[in-house]
């Protein structure tokens, strides 16, 4: 493959278990050296989706290529360069983390060059069986797992899930290390803040199909932003509901509270009209977004406008 | 907590040998009933050398005989004299196959389901190992299992012969009657690999594999005793397998051990086409 090309392509992918269809034709690509979120809520069929790419299980229909190589066909030689770390860690408790890093090292064929620095930068103990480990520390094992053979493109489902909120924060700006390094990296997840933070572009999946593919910062910019403004005169709330780009506005003692989505001139304009006491302006969370992306069609269609 | 940053030279990954790491680990995971096949084979051949003595004297031709107890050893014995002839009875009758053969299929029906349980094996497919490699891996380390457990009855036998005086083993004939036992041995791992590559979790898979060993040994039993029944005993596995024959008479129908290699063959292979084709499960 060219350095130009994708080096995920997901083309038309189904997957049916009987009559239940998981996946519904979803396509999608992921660039080169970028973190791309895959977020849905349970059952959306990511993990299936993942699945596919590691050709655990096989799609119904569709195609999915990883560095130009067939992920169903060429599946030996794609992964040789793949690190996988599933949303939770099950591994035989009586084996240690050691014993299980050297089990897994031996199947990729390769000494873990990461292996040290990992195990320092998330703090993972290594010597002690599996069985008396916390999810968390089964996740960290997860994490070695996945990098320490130094892997071109890592898979990710639901890596955080388990990490205490400092973890999360070491495993994110890990994530944006092994960026720069030039890594891509294809991350589920239910977690919009850690998506927020490290992801270039996300897409959403509901009830097995794709409801957006899109830019971090074009999904910020539709979630605007959210004011509160305390007014020394009476303003009528219909005055605030024409303005341009204002939606959703609210009123509670002397303020108003509204979201303001794209310029914010024609709501500083009709403001200066009236006696402002107080305004308050911040950036409404992608959350709220996602959340909007996970209900019904009708909203998600609204919100991708 | 630990700070350090991930070193900015960081070498190219040298390759590692694999070892048949897979193997290994299929052989470990079944460690607790291999270890129980290797005592009860090493504690029945030595008890027979204990009670051979006092066996020796009893007058049991007349039991031994007897249409009820031929089905249950799965030969019939008229006359009972010697050493030999006590471990025919005692270990290589088709108690032999019931015991150790269930081990066996016990270990080959879980040999997946437990990776699939434990966790291991979405893991271990992400990396560069095919389904083939993985399920005849895992296959071979069943089999290792079943010639550790031949091995060790072999050697308790071989020790036998320094506690009884005058053993009267044939050498020649007891390995031949080894072998047979290891074609039964044979089917029942390729039968456990079977159930263990469409079923799930690990217990049915190894309690189905064993139900079956289990059943053919009773259609042996049965099958002998009325000509109405003959049927059973030709579809039971362990009428392909009479190790008292070639160990206490000396004879052995040569392709009788040949239809449980091809029985355990023909199941070895349909489990791993299953494995090949099948979407695997997270749990």
């Amino acid at each position: 493959m060219t350095t130009q090309e994708p080096v995920i392509v997901i083309d038309k992918l189904q997957k049916s278990y009987g009559k239940v269809q998981a996946v519904r034709g979803i396509s999608m690509s992921v660039e080169r050296g970028e973190i791309f979120g895959f977020l849905g809520p349970n059952g959306a069929g990511k993990t299936t989706t993942i699945r596919c790419m590691l050709d655990v299980i096989r799609p119904s229909a569709g195609t999915i290529r990883v560095l130009g190589m067939d992920a169903q066909r060429d599946t030996l030689a794609l992964h040789q360069h793949i690190g996988y770390i599933p949303g939770d860690v099950r591994l035989p408790g009586q084996m240690t983390g050691k014993q299980i890093i050297n089990y897994f090292s031996r199947l990729q064929g390769r000494q873990p060059v990461l292996l040290d620095d990992l195990v320092a930068r998330f703090d993972v103990e290594i010597k002690r069986p599996m069985k008396g480990y916390s999810k968390g520390m089964r996740q960290k094992i997860g994490i070695v797992l996945g990098f320490m053979c130094d892997p071109d493109v890592l898979i990710l489902d639901e890596p955080s899930s388990g990490l205490d909120p400092l973890l999360q924060r070491t495993f994110n700006e890990f994530l944006l290390e092994e960026q720069a390094r030039g890594k891509t990296i294809f991350m589920s997840s239910h977690i919009m803040s850690d998506v927020e933070k490290v992801c270039q572009r996300v897409a959403v999946i509901r009830q097995g199909e794709l409801v957006t593919v899109e830019e971090v910062e074009k999904l910020r910019e539709k979630a605007g932003q959210r004011v509160t403004v305390e007014f020394g005169d009476t303003v009528a709330q219909e005055e605030l509901a024409r303005i341009p780009g204002v939606s959703t506005v609210s009123k509670s003692n002397s303020s108003y509270h509204f979201s303001v989505s794209g310029n914010m001139d024609p709501l500083i304009k009709a403001l200066s009209r009236h006696e402002v006491v107080r305004l308050q302006a911040e950036e409404a969370p992608l959350e709220e977004v996602f959340l909007k992306f996970y209900e019904e069609p009708e909203k998600a269609t609204t919100v991708a406008q | 907590m630990a700070t350090t940053t991930i070193a900015k030279s960081i070498p190219v990954p040298k390759k590692r040998a694999e070892a048949l790491a897979v193997m290994v680990r299929a052989i470990i995971n079944a460690r607790t009933p291999l270890s129980i096949g290797i005592f009860y084979g090493a504690l029945i051949a030595l008890l027979v050398a204990a009670i051979y003595p006092a066996l020796s004297q009893a007058n049991v031709g007349t039991y031994l005989s007897s249409g009820i107890i031929s089905g249950l050893i799965g030969a019939h014995l008229t006359n009972f004299s010697g050493f030999t002839t006590i471990l025919g009875i005692e270990l290589y009758s088709a108690f032999y196959g019931l015991l150790f053969g269930g081990i066996l299929a016990w270990i080959a029906g879980g040999s997946i389901p437990v990776t699939i349980e434990n966790g291991t094996l979405d893991l271990a497919l992400s990396r560069p190992i095919s389904r083939t490699r993985y399920y005849l891996e895992s296959y071979l380390g069943v089999l290792i299992c079943g010639a550790i457990i031949g091995l060790v009855t072999v050697l308790a036998v071989w020790i036998d012969t320094f506690l009884v005086k005058n053993a009267d083993i044939n050498w020649q004939w007891l390995w031949i009657t080894q072998l047979v036992q290891w074609a039964f041995m044979f089917f029942a791992a390729g039968l456990g690999m079977l159930l263990g590559s469409f079923i799930n979790a690990s217990r049915t898979a190894q309690g189905t594999a064993l139900g079956i060993i289990a059943l053919g040994y009773l259609m042996n039993a049965f099958g002998g005793l009325a000509d109405q029944l003959k049927w059973l005993l030709k579809a039971s596995p362990f009428y392909y397998a009479p190790a008292i024959d070639p160990l206490v008479f000396h004879q052995l129908t040569w392709w009788y051990p040949l239809v449980l290699v091809i029985a355990g063959l023909v199941c070895g292979i349909a489990g791993l086409v299953v494995f090949i084709k099948r979407d695997l499960p997270t749990t």
